[in-house]
């Protein structure tokens, strides 16, 4: 992979590259990519792609409330909050 | 089916379990938290694994304790929760001491990716435990815990407990819920149970698994005809192996058909397509899941940042390692406009014929044999043994993941006093087969149980 396309993939995984990051991690990505390629020599004319190990359709449960005592102990887990709110740099 | 005695009331061996403990612990850094003394409930009560003390890798939910993942990214993270599997665990009276050490987010072959900890095998210090459930593995093989839950994508349970001596067990999937498992590669992955004693695995198996209303793949077991195993498959083209694993391999194959079983060569022509189908789908599902790791609500986040996106990328730059970017890169790739059908698409309908391919070989034949990884424990560093190398040699456990089959890697033996594990693979369902093909196969071959680790403590 050139290292046009690499910066393209990084910055859509939100992840930032220096220098010796582009040259270490684009080696070891163009070599995955690279092995993927062996896939070609098989003929999957016709197959149907298999997206889950075992369970097919969507399950439904009843539409019911139950309690859960979760939500403060999540947001406990901040960073940086203001009461119940997540803080962020300004996005204006 | 019952749990090793010795084991149970675990508040009066305290006295002589610490100090073991934490000899054991300093040599082979099992854990990234260890908890002995704090964890224990007062009264055990008379579950079936009442008093039983166990280890959790640091990727499941356990309620009070971190969730670490083995990332710099989520080291301050504590579960306010248990993961299904580890509340039902509890519920049988059984309880956690310590959280294991893995490769970071699951990804890796020997633990050595983790960025919070070095896990070493305890059958010699110089050398990995395997991975990613590494830590579980070595906690078990040193007799630190008698048992602990792991998680295999790809064979993160079974081949460290190939390394480590001990047995590992992977359940068909859905099986044992996935609620409380940090995602990593959700179509591929499930909890798994490492112990040095069969029947423990089956005793907690037993109350771990089962249909759970917070994992909408999870399902119930569903009982196989209960003949006997009479058939055992093998690769009629196994290539590529360690000379002593493969020494170990053909003595198995001598035990099996010594206790009357009948062997049967099959080929799976897939089988040279399973790891990059298996890479191809894990990074996709990967890049997807580790998403969410953006330093907002929760994890690792920068001291400063100009704006939202600014603040995102740092935090994720910072805190991963480099394995888990190299696989969240590969699976962006994958997923990108113009490239899913060449890749991502593609392996989906390998996975297809993989599925193919494994059913023929239960047509005829209740199990397959083969080896779990096709190298003894390496030491630190293995240059032979890159990230790359160790992907290539999963060739042998993805196959089970990619199918949702169930498997479980056996003590077969030692070489050069490295333990060496076999693994058996059933049809869904067929989890049965495993144990009883297993235990009867240790009425052959004992386990070996490593240097040095004793269950004195518990007596």
């Amino acid at each position: 992979m050139d290292s046009r396309e690499l910066e393209i993939t990084a910055a859509l995984a939100q992840i930032d590259l220096g220098e010796g990051d582009l040259a270490r991690l684009g080696d070891a990505v163009s070599q995955m990519l690279a092995y993927f390629e062996k896939m070609n020599a098989l003929d999957t004319e016709g197959l149907e792609p298999t997206t889950h190990a075992l369970v097919k359709d969507n399950r439904v449960r009843p539409d019911t409330v139950v309690p859960s005592q979760l939500a403060d102990a999540m947001v406990d887990q901040a960073p940086e909050r203001e009461d119940r709110f997540f803080v962020i740099p300004n996005v204006l | 089916m019952s749990a090793p005695t010795g084991w149970k009331q675990f508040q009066n061996k305290k006295e002589t379990y610490l100090p073991y403990a934490r000899t054991w612990e300093k040599r082979i850094g099992s854990f990234l938290t260890f908890r002995p003394e704090t964890s224990a409930p007062a009264d055990p009560g008379t579950g079936p694994l009442a008093g039983l003390p166990f280890g959790v890798k640091d990727n499941i939910a356990v309620e009070g304790f971190p969730l670490t993942c083995g990332s710099k990214m989520l080291a301050e993270v504590v579960s306010p929760y248990d993961a299904t599997v580890v509340a039902r665990i509890k519920a049988a009276g059984a309880f956690v001491v310590g959280k294991t050490n893995l490769d970071e987010f699951g990804m890796g072959s020997s633990t050595d990716n983790s960025a919070l900890g070095k896990t070493h095998n305890p059958w010699d210090v110089t050398r990995v435990a395997g991975g990613s459930s590494g830590g579980s593995a070595a906690s078990v093989a040193a007799g630190l815990v008698p048992f602990a839950l792991g998680t295999d994508t790809g064979g993160s349970v079974r081949q460290p407990a190939s390394f480590c001596g001990v047995y590992g067990f992977k359940p068909t999937y859905g099986v044992m819920s996935r609620y409380g498992l940090t995602a990593y590669a959700s179509s591929l992955e499930t909890p798994g149970i490492l112990a040095l004693d069969l029947g423990l695995v089956q005793s907690v198996f037993q109350v771990a698994q089962g249909r759970d209303i917070h994992d909408q793949t999870s399902l119930d077991p569903v009982a196989l005809d209960a003949k006997p195993v009479k058939k055992i498959a093998v690769l009629a083209d196994l290539a590529d192996l360690d000379p002593g694993v493969k020494a170990v391999y053909e003595q198995t194959l001598e035990h099996l058909k010594a206790l009357g079983y009948q062997i049967v060569p099959v080929t799976l022509p897939t089988l040279e397509y399973a790891v990059p189908a298996y890479y191809t789908i894990a990074t996709a599902e990967a890049s997807a899941n580790l998403a969410r790791f953006n330093g907002i609500r929760y994890g690792h986040r920068p001291v400063y940042a100009e704006n939202h996106e600014h603040l995102v990328r740092q935090a994720r730059t910072a805190g991963f390692g480099d394995e888990v970017k190299t696989r969240i890169m590969v699976g962006t790739y994958v997923l990108r406009s113009g490239f899913q059908d060449q890749f991502y698409t593609k392996a989906q309908k390998v996975r297809t014929l993989i599925r193919h391919d494994l059913q023929k070989v239960f047509d005829q034949a209740d199990l397959l044999l083969s080896p779990t990884f096709p190298v003894p424990a390496f030491v630190h560093g293995d240059k032979t043994m890159n990230d790359f190398q160790q992907k290539l040699a999963d060739k042998f456990t993805v196959t089970a993941n990619l199918a949702g089959v169930p498997a479980l890697s056996f003590p077969a033996g030692l070489v050069g006093g490295l333990p060496v594990g076999m693994q058996f693979t059933a049809p869904a369902f067929g989890e049965a087969r495993l144990f009883e093909a297993a235990a009867a196969f240790a009425t052959r071959v004992p386990v070996v149980a490593c240097p040095g680790s004793s269950l004195e403590w518990s007596k």
